[in-house]
């Protein structure tokens, strides 16, 4: 047979724990047709003459055969007589006298009730559940009585009564009636109040609620406590759709007799309880386990071994799962709970030895303990892999089996939501590669912006911010997207309705393998309260430092007098035929702020003046010279004379006005209508040309930086741009490299300037956020597109 | 002489009369080139008012090293000296193209071909 050639394989195997599962669920099926046919009942029979005559199955069954011909009689009757001569239980009694009256040509209606009764039982007996005990009593006992639903209920210690199976009720209405508390006086109640069974004609006469009231509002009632060895263990309730006579004494034995079936279904069988909440009579160990477990705050699951024919441990049954419980599988928790481990978590057998861990646990009560061990369900025969920390323990007749599933994203991604919520942390992503932003909603609430608006890119963040931190966040954007390092600003959020608000932004690069930025992450803090308690430390700290804040000022002054000449951004400049751009970077060190500047301003002529500059050194005087050399080109401009001309006046400003300063310059004159630029340099770097995705340098025209001579004559050249060139005049702040030469730096910036960019003020920010270099010095650009 | 760790070292030789021959080593930048300015400045005040600076070993020059030339020069000129350079390194002879220093500030190949131009142009005084 099948069955035995499975049984072969070694038991303590995981393929033989699944072998056997397999086999149980099959003889399940097997019983339950048995039952149908009353095979059951024959088969039962054969096992009886087996035992008392000594002899094989086929010698039994020919036996039966024989007898049957010899009393003429239905097999199935002979066998129900064999196993009542064999049984003398209390339901012999009751079916001797069916059969007693059978005999009475007249009463053969009762004969058939004989056999029913005995199915049932056979049913009972093979059932594995009180469920299965519920649907079999209904089908083969009552139902020929009238009888429309039955229930099964389990008496508990504390006086509570838990519905262990009911068959005839909706689900639903089982589902609502699966525990009743102690103290609720419902029909059941009053049967194991008064240890007698309970007839009740019409349940609308009596007025006490019970299961199925409202379906069978009038109809009679039964309820009979189920006991066995003066011990009462539960209720048998019956149901009838319409009122109740007075019954005979045979169908109330015979229902007594059910009852005590019933008994000792639930005695043995304690933890064969299906449904959703595996109630049911518990031993005080496992009812302290269970209110053990509620306590956990990890899923945990009370184990109790199920034996099979034998007695030999074969499963553990399910009993209990606590409020905590999660599935791996993410399965509700009363498909599992009142489950088969094995069946539950088939798995479980394999190579996670979880359920030989449980077994040796059960076996020698030495606790278990693991960390990420492998807890894969099959769901519809999907594997679902899971990882958990394991304990498992045991407590008297019970294991105890709790886990903690690693996967725990969900419940952290909460926590994280209310610790970003009360510290007003809005968090955010960006994708790199494909622009894809997400915020947190408490970013849209820092911003004052709806949920629903799109999400402001960080490389946006200028726009949103006071002026004045323009730099601080230009520099921001440095660090993060060019070092590639994780940076940090503080700047003034200016939210619509003119609201600021003070912000930290903290943010990091996440790279690929290839060290490329993929995706950028960080948070913003809105700072406000604690940005004013600075104030106030800062406001502190100055008067006690009075000397030192001198020395600020003056950075500062000089720092203002850079934005009072020339603002970090300038509002685009109104010139015919071409778009322009200008940013101005002051050095991170307050002192070393100096001397840069740039001008783009459109003449009396029609002519457009472009300069950049650099005076040497840094400080007030350098900027202050500064200062100095722009007012005087921007002057000398105004004569209409060339480039070259324009510096040989400023260098003599420069030698003999300033104090003796030096300074470099590139002076470019524009005409719109020609779209001619002719240009002269004063020791400058030579502005680039971008002219079809390619940036070259102009070529180095001879002029020595300002102020180095007395007299000095500067080369001047021309260049025809055509629509869609750009030209950027720039200072050494952007390339300036100690471990390379100006070529080099000049060829990266080359390639940046490359970068195929929507717009000309982009382009100047992608400029100042990748520049190579690597001295604290102030950087000007000036780039002009010709549209 | 240069005894702190500063990432320049100058060594001064007078290979004759009024002649100064200044070896420097490393980045001439802000921090450093106050080293230089002191080294010059000393000589000149000594009487010495034509400087050779030998720039082979420097790797690195910002614009405080351009302008502790030109005030070098300065100095001299208006004294009858002068200042050269010696085979200043590409990237060195780069900024002084860039900045047209190279156009004020004669470079020589070696420190003999400095010697001969300086020869030459004291001999026409």
């Amino acid at each position: 047979m099948p069955a035995d050639e499975l049984r072969d394989a070694p038991s303590t195997s995981p393929v033989g724990r699944l072998a056997a599962t397999v086999e149980r669920l099959r003889r399940e099926v097997q019983a339950a047709q048995a039952e149908a046919d009353g095979r059951a009942l024959i088969e039962l029979a054969k096992g009886i003459l087996i035992e008392r005559l000594g002899c094989g199955p086929a010698q039994a069954a020919r036996q039966l055969a024989e007898l049957t011909e010899q009393a003429r009689v239905p097999m199935l009757e002979l066998a129900v007589d064999v196993i009542n001569q064999a049984a003398r239980d209390r339901l012999s009694e009751v079916t001797s006298t069916f059969l007693a009256t059978a005999t009475d040509p007249g009463a053969s209606p009762d004969t058939s009730s004989a056999v029913r009764l005995r199915e049932a039982e056979s049913g009972v007996l093979a059932a594995d559940d009180t469920q299965a005990v519920a649907d079999s009593l209904l089908q083969h006992a009552l139902a020929p009585l009238g009888a429309a639903a039955v229930a099964i209920w389990a008496a508990g210690a504390d006086g509570s009564l838990t519905l262990a199976g009911s068959a005839g009720f909706s689900t639903a209405e089982a589902a609502r009636w699966r525990y009743v508390p102690p103290g609720v006086a419902t029909v059941a109640r009053r049967a194991l109040a008064h240890r007698a069974t309970q007839w009740t004609g019409s349940l609308a006469e009596e007025g006490l609620p019970t299961i199925g009231n409202g379906h069978f509002p009038g109809g009679g009632r039964v309820a009979a406590p189920a006991g066995a060895g003066g011990r009462i263990h539960g209720v048998l309730e019956i149901a009838w759709p319409s009122p109740l006579e007075p019954q005979t004494p045979q169908v109330v034995r015979q229902v007594e007799a059910l009852a005590e079936l019933c008994a000792h279904t639930l005695e043995t069988q304690p933890a064969l309880i299906d449904g959703a909440e595996a109630r049911g009579p518990l031993t005080a160990d496992v009812s302290e386990l269970m209110d053990l477990v509620d306590g956990l705050h990890d899923p945990a699951l009370v184990l109790v071994p199920h034996l099979d024919g034998d007695g030999q441990l074969s499963d553990f049954r399910i009993r209990h799962v606590n409020s905590h419980f999660l599935d791996p599988a993410g399965r509700p928790r009363g498909v599992v709970n009142g489950a088969l481990l094995l069946e539950a978590y088939p798995m479980a057998a394999g190579e996670s030895e979880l359920f030989q861990r449980v077994e040796r646990v059960y076996a020698t009560g030495e606790p278990f303990r693991a960390r990420r061990m492998d807890l894969t369900a099959l769901v519809d025969q999907v594997p679902l892999a899971a990882v958990a920390d394991i304990s498992v323990s045991r407590h008297g007749g019970s294991v105890l089996l709790i886990w903690r599933i690693e996967d725990e994203t969900a419940r952290l991604a909460s926590l994280l939501q209310h610790a970003q919520r009360l510290g007003r942390i809005g968090g955010f992503e960006e994708n790199l590669l494909t622009g894809e932003i997400t915020w947190n909603g408490t970013l849209f609430d820092l911003y004052g912006r709806p949920t629903s608006s799109s999400p402001v890119p960080l490389e946006d963040l200028a726009a949103h911010a006071h002026p004045d931190d323009a730099v601080t966040i230009g520099r921001f954007l440095r660090t993060l997207l060019h070092h590639r390092r994780p940076a940090t600003a503080a700047f003034r959020l200016q939210r619509p309705g003119g609201v600021t608000r003070h912000i930290r932004v903290v943010a990091e690069p996440v790279l690929g393998v290839d060290g490329r930025p993929l995706v950028v992450r960080g948070a913003y803090q809105d700072i406000s309260a604690q940005h004013w308690t600075e104030v106030a430390l800062a406001a502190t700290r100055d008067q006690l430092a009075h000397s030192e804040q001198q020395a600020h000022e003056r950075a500062r002054l000089t720092l203002q007098l850079q934005h009072a000449i020339m603002p970090p951004t300038q509002a685009p400049l109104k010139a015919p035929g071409i778009q322009a751009a200008v940013r101005y970077r002051p050095a991170e060190t307050e002192q070393l702020v100096g001397g840069d500047w740039y001008d783009a301003v459109v003449l009396p002529s029609g002519l457009v003046l472009l300069c950049v500059g650099d005076v040497a050194g840094h400080g007030i005087e350098a900027a202050t010279s500064m200062v100095v050399l722009r007012n005087a080109l921007r002057g000398l401009a105004v004569t209409g004379a060339g480039p070259g001309q324009l510096l040989s006046w400023l260098n003599i400003v420069a030698h003999h006005l300033t104090g003796a300063v030096t300074a470099t310059a590139v002076c470019g004159l524009y005409d719109p209508d020609t779209r001619v630029l002719r240009w002269a340099r004063a020791g400058h770097l030579p502005p680039v040309l971008i002219r079809d995705r390619d940036a070259s340098p102009l070529p180095l025209l001879r002029g020595i930086l300002l102020g180095a001579v007395p007299e000095a004559a500067f080369e001047e050249s021309e260049v025809q741009l055509a629509v869609d060139d750009t030209l950027l005049m720039y200072t050494d702040g952007l390339i300036e490299r100690r471990d390379r030469s100006v070529e080099e730096s000049l060829k990266q910036l080359l390639t940046t300037a490359r970068a195929d960019v929507p717009s000309l003020d982009h382009q100047l920010d992608r400029l100042l956020t990748y520049s190579k270099s690597d001295t604290d010095d102030d950087t000007c650009i000036v780039g002009i597109r010709v549209a | 002489m240069p005894t702190e760790r500063v990432p320049v070292s100058v060594d001064v030789t007078l290979p004759r009369d009024g002649v100064a021959v200044f070896t420097v080593e490393g980045f001439l930048d802000v921090d450093t080139v106050p080293e230089l300015r002191r080294h010059l400045s000393d000589q000149v005040s000594r009487g010495r008012y034509h400087l050779l600076l030998d720039l082979a070993a420097v790797s690195f020059m910002d614009s405080s090293g351009i302008n502790a030339i030109l005030q070098a020069r300065e100095q001299t000129r208006s004294v009858g000296g002068s200042v050269r350079l010696i085979s200043p390194t590409p990237t060195v002879r780069r900024i002084l193209e860039l900045t047209g220093v190279n156009m004020a500030v004669p470079s020589s190949e070696s420190v003999d071909a400095a010697l001969a131009q300086v020869s030459e142009v004291t001999g026409r005084h």
